[in-house]
């Protein structure tokens, strides 16, 4: 009897001897532990499109902001009666997905990944601080993915770090450094990749140009004498495009299920005046057949006020917005050529501005599949869209975001450093008048990372969404 | 059926008489003697006593009727033993003629024998911590759906949090939360198997809230309940002990002498309590306008979801069933209430037992069927239980126990994500006040609002969530004598469950129109193994010891598989395949494996000193190798004072004191050691990969918790008074904390070592019998306990001060170093240095950019007081429990305040309700205390100024209207802050048990009715349009509370028969 137990007893008690098997069965059968760099790079660049062209930092912020589009309802984010969680999703997706995933292949060893990825990773990775520091002002990258409590930099920081990493990519880039999959955007076509990382650099010089003078001209001049060249046609566009659902553009999406949203009164107003052909584009007629015109609903009302617009009464945007296929652009030939325009005009490069200005007007119709040259011309003659040299700002600013329809967050960057078009806060809006200067700091920042929090606010202002960033100089 | 039972008893004393005398030698003299054994208060028959001539090794057991018969050889007079558990043994010296023996029930301490850890009973006295217990009875006679809710009020230190709704989860924690951000729920046994008592797939809020798997039980099934509460009385679970373990002892054949049928039968109904108070004055719309011509924005303001419309003074107005006709806008007072229906549960068991000197068994079966408040919710349930045991010869004991549950609910209220498709409140938070229910149930296709929002009963039946789980719980065991001293006892136990759900959201549903269909399977396995040596000597006249070995090996795993079709192809059939996108899926897999071995040792002085050791170590698979082994002791102690200084007197029966030390550890969930990637749906045949954002640990530690006790327990008065008062201290550090980090570290979480958070408080039961007459008898019982908490450390290099527990609505718990745990951390009123709300020029309130502290989610104490009156065979108890102190922030108020729906949403919206009357001038409001507007502008009554003042320090004067009053708090949460304290009438319960001897007249053993009502009302509460009791789900992120589906108010009916 008790040799029996003593079995049982002994037999069990071996078991516990294998610390082999313990190891074995907490080996996670759910995720991977070697990511590969081809599978992290669809994901950023899909994970990126979803973050600068969806609701949260897109539509229902900084497109409000610079009144492309206006609520009808819920109209909150368009008061700007917002909060520290409302501007979450920029910062912990740019930071903890984008940056971290493409840190993990710019850290492969050659053998996972070729100086291509790499570059591209550093191109990106680049993108996304840019985007970052655009919102929020300063903000971690000297430090950040080493910490747990990075320090923040000062935008001038930010800035000149970037153009140093970009010219660290584009020297990472070469057609014979191999082949790269996953490139969703430019199918691998490396040539392309080396203009973008140009663009990206004037973009930037231009950012810093009211502040580092000098600087600016130096980087503008770079980018622009760089043997890749800048991006040279709509066919050298970075933009993501979109499939069908679950893999839809995040307005279209949005529209499926919900009904908030219009196209902003300033801007129909603004296109009806100069006759502008993009808007059957950018705008749909109301539902409402008798309404018959484009008609935008205005921005920064109080929810009643916005309701009793009508919604069958107010233009929703263009269904070239809102199908599930539609592309999110993040960087377009029209931008570059305003960008080379105004480098022109402030005396960096040589070139004709108005030319250039001329072009990417048009650029911005052929982008949106307006072609006939005749449309085109009768549109650049009129006064009102004529470059006027002595207030470049002033036709750039304007002309850069029309063409911006859509493409939220850099309009209102470039609404805050060329100050033009003049928008007036609406009537229920509730910063005194004022329209926001920045986003929010997420309210997280406060608990988790507070003294370097503490630290950044003390040097650039007060958290405030009307705190004026560095790069904004008026 | 009876006389046949009778005859079958007889038959079996017969025997049992038979096999005992057999021994014997023949009698010289034949001795007839006839006895009958009572209760002596109840005068109640006693079956099953032993009844034993002294000297003799001679005994009989009484029949049903409490008679026995000896014949004899034995020469009267002789002297009779007489026992029964529970009595005081009796002697009477006896004649030939019959005899009436009483005993009385002992109540007595010293006696009292209770289930400690790995199911062993040791004498109460002797151990150096508290422990308490529910009898089947506290259990049964209220029936609840979630048994756990029965122990609420009746338990000192152990805090249960009611579900939401009547079909959802119930949360229990004893002695506070010890682990910051591990499960703190106790470890659940089943007659010695661990069971699970997860709750999968709930998110909180309006979500679908899914019982937690131990609400599986029967309640019928159970004899008794023991809470071993805390490290020092667990301490032999090792790491499952930090947070308490509930000990469940089913109910078995052993004491069922001869064939016994028990049968119970029950119906409860259910009501909502808890609505919120909606006003009645003003409908559907904005601005004071609406008109309804296509419920999407076609007509005026008649896509809006908010009240904040026309007066419902019965002017005309076209509205969603009008079909364009203008009619009369009145109010529907009613229109949620009238949504609810009265639930109506049925539950029926049976049980069948049987014992013999070999063996006995009890085979149960339980119905309940649940019609819940929500239309169309539905829960069955169906349980079988069997409990066997068999002696193979005289050293040898196997036994089974096995439990079989399937639960199936074909809808249950609540969508898979709150979603606008099958969420409840939130369509009734969202509403017009106009809306007359009564025209949205006859049709599902109409509805109210067609911007976001699907008519309420298109959603209850339609859009469903559906739940089937079957459930195997079991064991089989072996105990083996070896020698008189030295026992073992093997056991290998299983829970294993299968628990499916189907989301379905119908084509057309607004806001999800090609509908979508989801599957999410969950399969958890618990496997535990144990074997134990027990050796129980007596060695010498002072001393005794009690000592234990044994090892464990267990093996969990859990594995969920979700698969959706997020758009539907065609109407009306839910499969995976009838899609138009891909399917969005994942699945998961987990398993783990721990090995324990562990000893305990009692060495006992004198029958009133005791010193208790136990020791445990644990190899655990979710740690690194280096750190896997962990050890951990505990020491406790106890001194029966009025009998080690012979203090007893007629004023005091007992006196014990009691203290004890111990040292627990807890490993890690599976797979925390590397950090990993994880797949996203692939786009056009590219796979995705990404961070997974969270940073793990391959160096973690095991958690470690230690905690003192000290007590005191006390009788006086011939046991009227009963009194027992425990202190506490708890401390748990190398806490494992996923701790939230900033994004710009590269993760959004990051696994630490370190967190450190001690509980302390005291627990007092007080048990007193004021007036105890042989008719009438008062029983109180008061339950009060006391808990502090406070986070000490989160990581050691102390740049964390924060650790997020959950967040709801732009509010966080938090762990806060320094604070008590569950700091509810928001967004707070700018204020000026006196303390006066800032508004801006606009009149409105400002926020405070820095996130303020706004309360704690803890009580301070909680108290239960039970009243028992019992008259012959009458009794009745009263249950009334108080949870003081704490706060919680309310969805329902902050969104109700938002859409005007609410009553407190009343006051200024009107010059019948103190509105102030102003105009419009250009785009600013003016106020107008008297007269007319200028140049003839329409002149408002509904101008409110907030409570402020301006950044310059001057009063605000600046009137806005209602609406914008109402809504401008919406992001401020302190706003919606509210005290958690209430008292509530708990249960209100009428048992009647029939006299016995009228029972068997009637054909039975025993026959009991109670009508009991349960959560009956309010006595006071501090937080409007919500229960504050309402649990966010099981996890720890509470004092959240999300559009919450209103709690119930249950009344039960329930008859006990006895064959």
């Amino acid at each position: 009897m008790l040799k029996k137990l003593t079995y049982i007893t002994l037999f069990a008690l071996t078991m516990t001897s294998c610390s082999d098997t313990l190891d074995e069965i907490n080996k996670n059968p759910n995720a991977t532990e070697t990511p590969l760099a081809p599978y992290l790079l669809t994901g950023s660049l899909k994970q990126g499109a979803d973050l600068y062209w969806g609701s949260d930092n897109n539509f229902n912020s900084s497109l409000l902001f610079v009144q492309h589009w206006a609520k009808i309802q819920y109209t909150e984010p368009d008061r700007y009666d917002v909060s520290n969680t409302s501007f979450t999703s920029l910062w912990n997706t740019g930071y903890a997905t984008l940056i971290t995933d493409l840190n993990t292949i710019i850290n492969f060893p050659a053998d996972q990944a070729n100086t291509n990825y790499k570059g591209i990773a550093l191109t990106l990775r680049s993108w996304t601080f840019l985007l970052l520091t655009d919102a929020y002002g300063s903000i971690p990258y000297k430090e950040a993915g080493q910490k747990v409590t990075p320090a923040y930099n000062t935008q001038k920081e930010v800035y000149t770090g970037l153009l140093e990493d970009l010219k660290q990519a584009q020297s990472l880039l070469g057609t014979t450094n191999g082949s790269v999959t996953g490139d969703l955007v430019y199918k691998g076509d490396i040539t392309k990749w080396k203009k973008l990382v140009n663009s990206l650099r004037l973009r930037i010089a231009l950012r810093i140009s009211d502040k580092e003078p000098a600087l600016a001209k130096q980087a503008a001049i770079d980018a622009t004498s760089d043997a890749a060249g800048v991006l040279s046609s709509n066919n050298d566009t970075f933009k993501f495009t979109y499939t069908s659902s679950p893999q839809q553009n995040p307005a279209s999406a949005w529209f499926e299920t919900r009904d908030d949203f219009r196209i902003s009164k300033t801007l129909v107003d603004k296109l009806t005046d100069l006759a502008d052909p993009r808007l059957p584009i950018y705008a749909q007629l109301p539902s409402d057949a008798t309404v018959g015109k484009y008609v935008g609903g205005a921005n920064g009302l109080s929810n009643s006020d916005a309701n009793s617009q009508g919604f069958a009464k107010t233009s929703k945007p263009g269904t070239y917005f809102l199908t599930s296929s539609s592309p999110a652009v993040i960087a377009s030939y029209s931008e570059t050529l305003f960008n080379l325009a105004e480098a022109v005009a402030r005396g960096y490069i040589s070139g004709n501005a108005e030319q250039l200005y001329n072009d990417a007007i048009t650029a911005s119709f052929n982008q949106f599949g307006i072609t006939n040259a005749a449309t085109i011309s009768t549109y650049l003659n009129q006064a009102s869209v004529k470059y006027d040299a002595s207030n470049y700002a002033k036709s750039i600013g304007t002309q850069k975001w029309i063409a911006f329809y859509g493409q939220g967050l850099d309009a209102f960057t470039e609404w805050r450093r060329l100050d033009y078009p003049v928008l007036t806060a609406g009537p229920a809006t509730v910063l005194d008048g004022q329209i926001p200067s920045r986003f929010f700091y997420p309210g997280t920042e406060q608990s988790l990372n507070g003294v370097s929090y503490k630290a950044a606010i003390a040097a650039q202002g007060k958290d405030l969404l009307t705190t004026k960033l560095w790069f904004d100089a008026k | 059926m009876k006389k046949k039972l009778n005859i079958y008893t007889c038959l079996c004393i017969l025997l049992i008489s038979i096999g005992i005398k057999a021994q014997e030698t023949k009698p010289l003299i034949q001795s007839k003697l006839e006895g009958t054994v009572i209760d002596a208060v109840t005068k109640e028959p006693i079956i099953g006593a032993s009844v034993n001539i002294k000297g003799t090794t001679h005994g009989v057991l009484t029949d049903f009727d409490g008679k026995f018969f000896f014949q004899t050889g034995q020469k009267f007079p002789y002297t009779l033993v007489v026992s029964f558990l529970g009595y005081k043994k009796a002697e009477t010296v006896v004649n030939e003629n019959a005899v009436v023996i009483s005993l009385t029930q002992e109540q007595n301490q010293l006696s009292e024998v209770v289930v400690t850890a790995l199911g062993i009973s040791k004498e109460k006295k002797s151990l150096g911590y508290t422990t308490q217990s529910l009898k089947n009875k506290e259990l049964v006679d209220t029936k609840e759906t979630n048994f756990l809710n029965n122990l609420t009020g009746k338990l000192a230190g152990v805090r249960i949090t009611n579900s939401q709704g009547d079909m959802g989860s119930s949360r229990i924690i004893i002695r506070g939360e010890t682990s910051i951000a591990g499960n703190n729920q106790p470890l659940f046994v089943v007659d010695g198997v661990p069971v699970d008592n997860s709750q999968l797939g709930s998110v909180g809020g309006a979500t679908r809230d899914f019982k937690n798997a131990i609400a599986d039980l029967n309640p019928q099934d159970i004899e008794s309940l023991t809470v071993l509460k805390g490290p020092n009385a667990a301490a032999l679970y090792g790491s499952r002990a930090a947070h308490g373990v509930v000990l469940i002892t089913t109910k078995s054949g052993k004491s069922q002498k001869g064939l016994g049928i028990s049968f119970s039968t029950g119906i409860t109904l259910s009501q909502v309590t808890t609505l919120p108070r909606f006003q009645n004055t003003f409908g559907q719309g904005s601005n004071g306008k609406f008109s309804f011509v296509d419920g999407k924005g076609g007509g005026i303001n008649d896509g809006v979801d908010e009240s904040w419309g026309p007066k419902m003074d019965g002017r005309l107005i076209p509205q969603f069933y009008s079909n364009g006709e203008a009619v009369p806008f009145v109010a529907h007072p009613d229109n949620v209430k009238d949504f609810f229906n009265t639930g109506l549960t049925y539950d029926n068991s049976v049980s069948v037992a049987k014992s013999d000197d070999k063996s006995d068994f009890r085979l149960g079966v339980n119905n309940q069927k649940q019609l819940g408040t929500v239309p169309n919710s539905e829960v069955n349930k169906t349980n079988f239980s069997i409990n066997s045991n068999y002696q193979i010869n005289k050293s040898i004991k196997v036994g089974v126990t096995g439990n079989y549950i399937t639960t199936n609910a074909p809808a249950l209220p609540g969508g898979p994500s709150g979603n606008r498709a099958a969420g409840v409140m939130l369509q009734f938070l969202w509403f017009g006040r106009q809306v007359d229910i009564n025209q949205l149930k006859d049709n599902r296709n109409v509805n109210w609002n067609n911007s976001y929002y699907s008519n309420p009963y298109w959603n209850a039946y339609y859009n469903t969530t559906s739940q089937q789980r079957n459930r195997i719980i079991g064991d089989i065991h072996l105990d083996a004598k070896i020698t008189e001293d030295l026992n073992f006892r093997f056991r290998t136990g299983i829970d294993y469950y299968n628990d499916r759900r189907k989301y379905k959201i119908k084509y057309g549903t607004n806001g999800t129109p090609y509908g979508s269909y989801a599957e999410d399977a969950y399969t958890v396995s618990e496997q535990n193994t144990e074997g134990i040596f027990t050796y129980t000597k007596k060695l010498n006249d002072d001393f005794s010891l009690d000592a234990l070995g044994g090892f464990n090996i267990r093996n969990h795993s859990d594995a969920n598989n979700y698969q959706k079709a997020p758009r539907l192809a065609v109407p009306d059939l839910y499969t995976l395949t009838n899609s138009r996108d891909p399917l969005t899926s994942s699945n998961i897999y987990s398993r783990l494996r721990v090995y324990s071995a562990y000893a305990s040792a009692q060495l006992g002085y004198k029958n009133y000193a005791y010193l208790n050791l136990t020791a445990r170590n644990d190899w655990s698979s979710t740690l690194p190798s280096s750190n896997r082994s962990y050890f951990y002791p505990s020491v406790n102690g106890s001194l029966i004072l009025s009998e080690a200084l012979n203090l007893k007197s007629n004023t005091l029966d007992f006196l014990k004191v009691r203290g004890g030390w111990s040292e627990v550890g807890n490993d890690a969930d599976p797979y925390q050691l590397s950090t990993v990637y994880n797949f996203q749906t692939a786009f056009d045949g590219n796979p995705i990969q990404t961070s997974s954002q969270k940073k793990l640990n391959e160096n973690l530690k095991p958690e470690t918790t230690r905690s003192t006790e000290v007590g005191l327990e006390a009788s006086f008065w011939k046991n009227r008074l009963h009194f027992d008062v425990a202190y506490y201290n708890t401390n748990s550090f190398d806490q494992i904390l996923e701790i939230k980090t900033t994004a710009s570290s590269g993760y959004n979480s990051q696994l630490i070592n370190a967190g450190k958070i001690n509980n302390h408080g005291i627990e007092v039961q007080l048990d007193g019998n004021p007036i105890q007459t042989e008719n009438f008898k008062w029983n109180v019982g008061v339950n009060y306990s006391r808990n502090i908490s406070e986070v000490k450390i989160l990581d050691y290099d102390k740049q964390i001060q924060n650790y997020t527990i959950g967040s709801s609505g732009g509010v966080d718990v938090l762990a806060s170093v320094g604070q008590a745990y569950g700091a509810l951390y928001g967004t707070a009123y700018l204020r000026d240095a006196n303390g006066n709300i800032v508004v801006g020029a606009n009149g409105l309130p400002k926020a405070d950019p820095q996130k303020k502290v706004l309360g704690h989610y803890t009580p301070d104490y909680l108290a239960g007081v039970t009243n028992t009156l019992t008259y012959k065979n009458l009794e009745l108890s009263v249950l009334v429990d108080a949870s003081v102190g704490g706060e919680l922030f309310s969805g329902t108020n902050r969104t109700g305040n938002y859409t005007g729906v609410l009553a407190q949403t009343l006051p200024g919206r009107d010059a019948a309700n103190g509105g102030l009357n102003y105009y419009i001038n250009g785009s600013t409001k003016t106020l107008l205390p008297s007269g007319t507007a200028p140049n003839g502008a329409t002149v408002y009554d509904d101008g409110m100024i907030f409570k402020g003042v301006y950044a310059d320090g001057t009063p605000n004067t600046q009137v806005i209207s209602a609406q914008e009053y109402y809504k401008a708090s919406y992001n401020i949460s302190e706003a919606y802050i509210y005290s958690s304290t209430f008292v509530k009438l708990r249960e209100v319960k009428l048992t009647y048990n029939f006299d016995k001897k009228f029972a068997r007249k009637i054909g039975f053993d025993g026959a009991s009715i109670t009508a009991a009502g349960r959560n009956l009302f309010f006595i006071y509460k501090d937080v409007p349009n919500i229960d504050p009791e309402t649990a966010f789900n099981t996890g720890n992120a509470q004092g959240l509370e999300s559009l919450a589906l209103p709690t119930t108010r249950n009344f039960s009916l329930n008859l006990n028969l006895k064959f």
